[in-house]
């Protein structure tokens, strides 16, 4: 079960979750004008993406991944956030409402329920395009001694 | 080869440009980086595989800016990337742990998890849709009866299955902890199989199957069974900066291929030998590719261009092949008039001897001289 609570957990509903929802969550928070820092800039940077091939089990580099790192101290309280892609907004956002709910700032409840839901529908999707993908599961015979 | 810097008027060449963004525009509404992402993904697919970079967004805007040319739009993402700094290198991802919305086995029928064809055209006609040209938005699964399957399940690699009889060499120990970087060190010969199955990966698309094929076709011993071809997504982790916990950032769109080839031949031990494709995208024509060439390069062979390391990975790259073919249109007017005062040169000399050869003749023929050569 997927907890927003959980720092990891928290991580990976917020590089999910829409950059608008993300942006809408910030505003909230940012309302009262509470102390922030950005610790590190939202910028663009790579992550080269390591495999195990699976014969020798060798690892290789199999490419870079755009993705946009940020992080925020608000409150006394840090918050980190990456979300994939060019996305300087959003991963601005996502810091904010990282340190947000870190802190135990009033609008926690309101995030949590909002990253809940992101769980929801990624669970949802995955859900659906797994059982689309069986529904073309398909049972190949020989045809040996057949004209 | 020589340069030389011509001027030719910036305002010309801002005209040229101008002229080829005007070919981007129709009558038609202006096709959106949206729809190119949402509708275009092999194009886009391509692009990000042989550009090295997973951007879905920023290949469709490349793809866009390129008008449809891929290569150009992999050069336009490298460029891109090369501005940036690296955050990290991604925790090791098992690609077992896929998410797969395609698994075919060509080589087991019975494949553990069955086979899923998943999206594909592979066994319909390919026959030109003319009702495409109306345009149709019904979703043609609409009406489908889908069971709850539950959550995806991993799918277990082929090559395990040989392995747990026997048929595939237990891999050694891991020497690798990391791996080669081909975007940060050249690659030198022979290379690293890590690096060989980076600079695969990031292949031309037709390079890498116009010479796996080459391999089929008798320029190469490798004819291999795929053991499965699959497409799905793949975690992109990080350790989390705070918890240190492996975190999912996001997933790739991959696309995998495993083949066996028979060695039984050549070795004591009748066993498999084996070729791996993954790229990004959906492209599975280059997985398969790059699963011949992972096999053939294997082999280490001059006999072959494709089991010969050094030339595959010097012939891949799109980037190197797409810069030296298209930089001969550009001027090479110094190039050109060195090439012609030495052919004038030659000519000339060839005329001076020949005119002196035919004196030479009308002249009375004299003794030979000792120990002259025809060499001269």
């Amino acid at each position: 079960m997927v907890d927003p609570h959980d720092r990891s957990d928290r991580f990976e509903l917020i590089a999910a979750c829409e950059a608008a929802t993300l942006a809408r969550f910030a505003n909230d928070v940012l309302e009262d004008d509470p102390p922030l820092s950005v610790r590190q800039e939202p910028r663009p940077q790579l992550v080269m993406q390591q495999v195990r091939e699976p014969v020798q089990r060798q690892p290789f580099n199999l490419g870079e991944v755009l993705v946009t790192p940020a992080e925020v101290e608000l409150d006394g309280a840090r918050g980190f956030a990456m979300l994939p892609g060019k996305a300087e907004r959003g991963a601005l956002s996502g810091a904010i409402v990282d340190a947000a709910v870190a802190g135990g700032h009033e609008e926690t409840p309101t995030i949590v329920a909002g990253l809940e839901k992101v769980a929801d529908r990624r669970r949802e999707r995955r859900q659906t395009e797994w059982a689309e993908s069986k529904h073309t599961a398909v049972e190949f015979e020989s045809m040996e001694g057949q004209q | 080869m020589g340069y030389v810097a011509v001027t030719a008027g910036e305002e010309i060449i801002e005209r040229a440009e101008q002229l080829f963004e005007k070919q981007r525009l129709d009558e038609d509404e202006e096709l959106a980086v949206g729809q190119i992402d949402g509708q275009l993904g092999r194009l886009t697919g391509q692009a990000m595989s042989e550009g090295g970079l997973y951007a879905p967004r920023l290949a469709a805007l490349a793809v866009k800016q390129a008008q449809g040319d891929t290569v150009e739009a992999a050069f336009l993402l490298r460029a891109y990337r090369s501005t940036l700094e690296r955050f990290d290198e991604s925790t090791t991802v098992e690609p077992s742990e896929m998410i797969a919305s395609r698994r075919v086995s060509p080589a087991f029928k019975d494949v553990p998890g069955g086979q899923i064809l998943g999206a594909t055209k592979d066994y319909t006609q390919r026959l030109l849709d003319f009702d495409l040209f109306d345009g149709d938005t019904t979703d043609p699964t609409a009406d489908w009866d889908i069971d709850d399957e539950g959550e995806p399940e991993e799918l277990t690699n082929v090559t395990e299955l040989l392995r747990e009889e026997g048929l595939l060499h237990a891999p050694e120990e891991a020497t690798v902890d990391e791996p080669t970087d081909t975007t940060r060190e050249s690659v030198t010969h022979p290379p690293a199989r890590d690096a060989v199955l980076q600079e695969l990966a990031r292949g031309e698309t037709g390079a890498v199957t116009a010479l796996g094929y080459s391999a089929l076709r008798g320029y190469g011993q490798v004819h291999p069974t795929l053991a499965e071809v699959r497409v799905g997504r793949l975690p992109v982790r990080i350790d989390h900066p705070y918890t240190g916990e492996a975190v999912t950032v996001t997933h790739t769109e991959v696309t995998e291929s495993e083949a066996v080839v028979p060695v039984y031949e050549k070795r004591a031990d009748p066993q498999f030998a084996f070729g791996y494709g993954l790229t990004f995208g959906r492209n599975e024509r280059k997985a398969i590719g790059m699963t011949v060439l992972d096999a053939s390069i294997q082999l280490d062979s001059e006999a072959e261009p494709a089991e010969n390391p050094e030339f595959v990975l010097d012939t891949i790259d799109g980037m190197d092949s797409f810069g030296f073919i298209e930089h001969l249109k550009l001027p090479h007017y110094v190039t050109f008039q060195s090439i012609l005062d030495r052919i004038r040169s030659i000519r000339e000399r060839q005329r001076a001897g020949d005119e002196s050869k035919v004196r030479a003749d009308e002249q009375p023929a004299e003794p030979p001289t000792q120990g002259a050569s025809d060499d001269d």
